[in-house]
């Protein structure tokens, strides 16, 4: 099932390496890349289907195309490498087994929008990640491949590597764009969009690293040889983590529109220990979860995530086996998206706290029935009421399993009822 | 006078002036649209989603009332179910961690979310677990005073500093329902406006040290004035209360509305200065150094003017009674100088709100032809025998020995509102309303003529420097003669003096006495 396109030099020893990527085609397709229209690089990347590949799955071509024309200013190209998503493992790979192709995916993105300084924004976690790209980022400048002359032609390009400081948030590429700005990492309301207003008010691409990587092969073989995988809308290959309670967890580039469960079992080596299996995240903590009855004709595709009422993501599959307590997971889940609230807006500032102190009373065995519906309503009152979706990154998965597995928060309710009654009579 | 576009609002069509947002454009015709963090001399920052409303037909459907601009034919929902419920939902997630000790805060009565809850939550609490603890009584310098607590994290206060001030203090530290408005260590408030983020503050998180616990804000009388610290004629309220068995008292100054003069704030100096319009006033006749009627001590004045006294008015008197001033000047047939460097603080202004004049009425002198330069007034002083000054400390000016010596030999009549060091040395000391007390109109700096009212009413009121100064002779003393008398010299005033201000011509403005 595995295909090797992205991650076709993953396993080559030293491919971060220049001299090593370059043996193996790295920086190839700069000839072609300006022998072209930059119209005809959009045009090309639009006819591959290539689709964000940070989450949302917005057409990248498209997004391109709504640059506005004939603007007095400079053109931005932001990588958003802040991966932080829980059980997202993919564009780490690409920093740093193969930056390479990442930054030749930068200079092509860059000569299609007429943009001339990239950054890349990298999460603050990413200590080693972080080196081996600037080590790229140093040897292509050194190898001319960056700078005054991109590979000796008349274009010029500089690339900048930001750090972040560990917010979830900054992936957001409002708050991604704010961070780089050197203020505090909260969202934008939008519009405008970032392709109008961006970095420093001027027009903004941003793109995430897997998406950006893609581009050297659609270049070098062309939008047809690119939508030879994947399905018609959701064409291409996806650097797929895998973790959780499988027998070999770990990186996997499949082409998209694979069903879940074989992959699970044929990718990943089944159900650890034999197992059986309780759930599965599809696409990273904040996509709403599968039952395994849900997940029987669902495939690695944004189109059949969505008739599932769940969500592609970032590729992140967790798959949750028999002995998973769901309710001790969605206090985990919550945690996690309250202490990442920016805090901007009410309902996402309050409603996340009051949301964990409820999961956590009814863990206590302090809680009723009445609380479980409320958990239900507050998702409702939080969820697309704020400035970005991060409310809705909680609330969307908090309610699945609220109501695909609310038998087990009433066991918690009832536990909790019948140890108060015995103190009461002893 | 901007275009205007029809809407709808509710399925009914409503006309507003485009380029606003819909807060402020609905606002004008009426329609409330509940808001935490906007404000027009703020911006939107869109962060309290309270004004979340519906376009019918929008994409998207649901947008910030405070970020979205008014279109001709949009159709905006803000009676539906869904928003209501929105609202609600708003006011419940405000609430939960907010402490509710309404009984002791003095926000309460003038509170944005006491009045939002009445309006659209109104539900009871369904908050069963603990709330978050914050700071309390925490003070930010300028005699600011925050509870993190109460705080709906707005970030009013913090734009403000930011955006107003420039001066940045404050920030939000700190992410989800762990967030709060603080200084950074070591760094309070320091800013000559830190106050107005008392006023900007929509609940009672940012309180002043000055007026805390002094007054509840429904016992206040509400009235409008003119600060007169400075010559920019700041807009104010002046809020008062007469509590049983004590006198009328006012608690504070705050800031009101005027976009062609001081726009939403004012500064601190300013908003303090109502101690001095309750304390250390003169409050009776004097004279020889013994208290006595004021009709006595009249008297005792009338006796006293002739050619020989040099009339001083004060560039704080309003144009109203400089007129009667300067009618009493030429009745008696002496000289009338306006003589008042000693207001002047050179240097102490900031080209915004503050000015180096702290005198309410200076271009008044200059518009009624009223010399004030030192030369002509040590002239007459020279060829006086005794001196009359309205409201004018002259000591405040010149303090030398050579001017003690000089004003010893002379007789002093000081018509003064406070106790100072003319009163003290004056042979006739006569106690008149202050401008909180009287009504009366002053230029301001930009030529900008404004009128205020009497707000606050002694148990035992002084009289007017008007009627003291038709009591001493003057021949223009009823409201119509000096009514008339304005006009003759402000061509510009044809009818009353409009709220908000009249701005006079260039060539009124720009009169010279000759």
């Amino acid at each position: 099932m595995e295909v090797k396109i992205l991650s076709a030099k993953f396993d080559i020893k030293d491919a971060h390496m220049l001299e090593v990527a370059k043996q193996h085609g790295a920086y190839s397709q700069l000839d072609k890349l300006f022998s072209m229209e930059p119209v005809a690089v959009i045009e090309e990347v639009k006819n591959s289907g290539l689709r964000g590949r940070g989450g949302a799955g917005f057409p990248a071509g498209l997004k391109w195309s709504f640059l506005p024309k004939g603007l007095n200013k400079p053109v931005y190209l932001t990588v958003n490498s802040d991966e932080s998503e829980p059980a997202t493992f993919k564009d780490r790979y690409i920093l740093v087994r193969d930056p390479h192709m990442m930054i030749e995916g930068i200079i092509i993105c860059c000569y299609a929008i007429g943009c001339h300084d990239a950054y890349i924004y990298i999460r603050g976690e990413y200590t080693s990640q972080v080196k081996a790209l600037q080590k790229a980022i140093d040897e292509a400048y050194a190898a001319g491949y960056l700078g005054e002359k991109v590979a000796g032609h008349d274009f010029k390009l500089d690339v900048t590597v930001h750090r972040g400081a560990g917010a979830y948030i900054c992936g957001e590429e409002t708050a991604l764009l704010e961070s780089i700005e050197g203020k505090k990492g909260q969202p934008r309301s939008k519009p405008p969009f970032p392709a109008v207003e961006g970095l420093y008010g001027c027009p903004t691409i941003i793109n995430n690293v897997q998406t950006i990587a893609s581009l050297p092969y659609i270049i070098e073989n062309g939008a047809a040889a690119y939508k030879q995988y994947g399905t018609e809308k959701s064409p291409g290959t996806h650097l797929f983590g895998i973790s959780g309670h499988v027998n070999k967890p770990g990186m996997y580039e499949l082409p998209l529109g694979l069903p879940i469960l074989d992959v699970i079992e044929k990718v990943a080596g089944g159900v650890l220990n034999g197992k059986k299996l309780k759930a599965i995240i599809p696409g990273g903590s904040s996509t709403p979860v599968q039952t395994p009855e849900d997940a029987k004709d669902l495939t690695l595709d944004y189109e059949s995530m969505a008739a599932h009422k769940t969500m592609f993501g970032s590729g992140g599959i967790v798959v949750l086996d028999e002995t998973v307590d769901i309710v001790k997971l969605v206090e985990n889940l919550a945690q996690f998206y309250h202490h990442e609230s920016c805090g901007q807006c009410t309902p996402c500032r309050e409603g996340l706290g009051w949301i964990l102190k409820i999961v956590k009373k009814i863990l206590r065995g302090d809680g009723t029935s009445a609380d479980i519906d409320l958990l239900v309503e507050l998702c409702d009152n939080i969820e697309m009421k704020t400035v970005c979706v991060l409310s809705a990154a909680c609330t969307m998965p908090v309610r699945s399993y609220l109501i695909k597995f609310r038998h087990e928060f009433e066991a918690y309710v009832k536990k909790g009822a019948s140890a108060q009654a015995n103190v009461k009579q002893g | 006078m901007a275009e205007m576009i029809k809407l709808f609002v509710n399925g009914v069509e409503v006309e507003v002036e485009s380029g606003k947002n819909l807060i402020d454009a609905l606002k004008v015709v009426g329609i409330e649209i509940p808001h935490f963090c906007y404000h027009p001399a703020l911006g939107a920052d869109g962060n309290c989603r309270m004004c979340l409303v519906g376009i019918e037909d929008g994409r998207p459907p649901l947008v910030p009332a405070c970020k979205t601009p008014v279109a001709p034919g949009m159709k905006v929902q803000l009676d539906t179910g869904k928003i209501k419920k929105i609202q609600q939902d708003m006011m419940e997630f405000q609430l939960i961690n907010h402490p509710i000790d309404c009984p002791v805060c003095d926000q309460a009565g003038e509170c944005t979310l006491q009045d939002y809850y009445m309006t659209y939550d109104a539900q009871d609490s369904r908050m069963t677990v603990p709330v978050v603890s914050k700071g309390k009584k925490m003070d930010f310098g300028c005699g600011v005073v925050h509870d993190q607590e109460r705080c709906v994290l707005c970030a009013r206060c913090v734009r403000f500093t930011r955006l107003i001030t420039k001066t940045g203090e404050l920030g939000i530290v700190n992410r989800s329902d762990e967030a709060r408005v603080t200084t950074f260590p070591g760094r309070p408030l320091n800013n000559r406006y830190a106050l107005n983020v008392v006023d900007l503050c929509p609940v009672g998180a940012m309180t002043s040290q000055d007026f805390r616990f002094k007054q509840r804000a429904w016992f206040l009388t509400r009235d409008k004035g003119i600060c007169h610290g400075c010559s920019k004629g700041c807009n104010i309220f002046i809020d008062h209360n007469r509590e049983k068995y004590k006198d009328d008292i006012i608690y504070r100054f705050r800031p009101r509305l005027n976009e062609q003069v001081n726009g939403y704030f004012i500064c601190d100096e300013g908003r303090l200065s109502y101690h001095a319009e309750n304390e250390g006033r003169l409050l009776a006749a004097r004279v020889d150094g013994k208290d006595c009627s004021v009709d006595h001590a009249v008297q005792a004045a009338r006796k006293a003017l002739g050619p020989k006294i040099l009339m001083l008015v004060s560039p704080e008197c309003s144009i109203e009674e400089m007129i009667a001033i300067k009618a009493l000047a030429d009745a008696v047939g002496t000289k009338l100088s306006g003589y008042s460097d000693g207001y002047i603080k050179a240097g102490d202004g900031d080209g915004w709100l503050i000015q180096d004049d702290k005198s309410a009425n200076r271009a008044g002198l200059a518009k009624l032809g009223i010399d004030a330069t030192k030369e002509t007034f040590n002239g007459a002083l020279n060829s006086s025998d005794a001196v009359i000054s309205f409201n004018n400390d002259l000591f405040i000016h010149d303090t030398g020995s050579e001017f003690r010596q000089k004003l010893e030999k002379m007789k002093v009549i000081a018509v003064s509102t406070h106790n100072n060091t003319l009163t003290q040395n004056a042979a006739i000391a006569i106690p008149v309303a202050s401008y909180s007390e009287s009504s009366g109109s002053v230029i301001n700096k930009d030529g900008i003529l404004q009128h205020f009212g009497r707000a606050v009413q002694k148990n035992t009121p002084l009289a007017d420097m008007t009627q003291i100064a038709g009591m001493l002779g003057s021949p223009i003393v009823t409201e119509s003669d000096i009514a008339s008398e304005m006009k003759k010299v402000l061509p510009s005033l044809t009818e009353v003096i409009p709220e908000g201000g009249l701005k006079l011509t260039e060539s009124e403005a720009a009169h010279v006495p000759a």
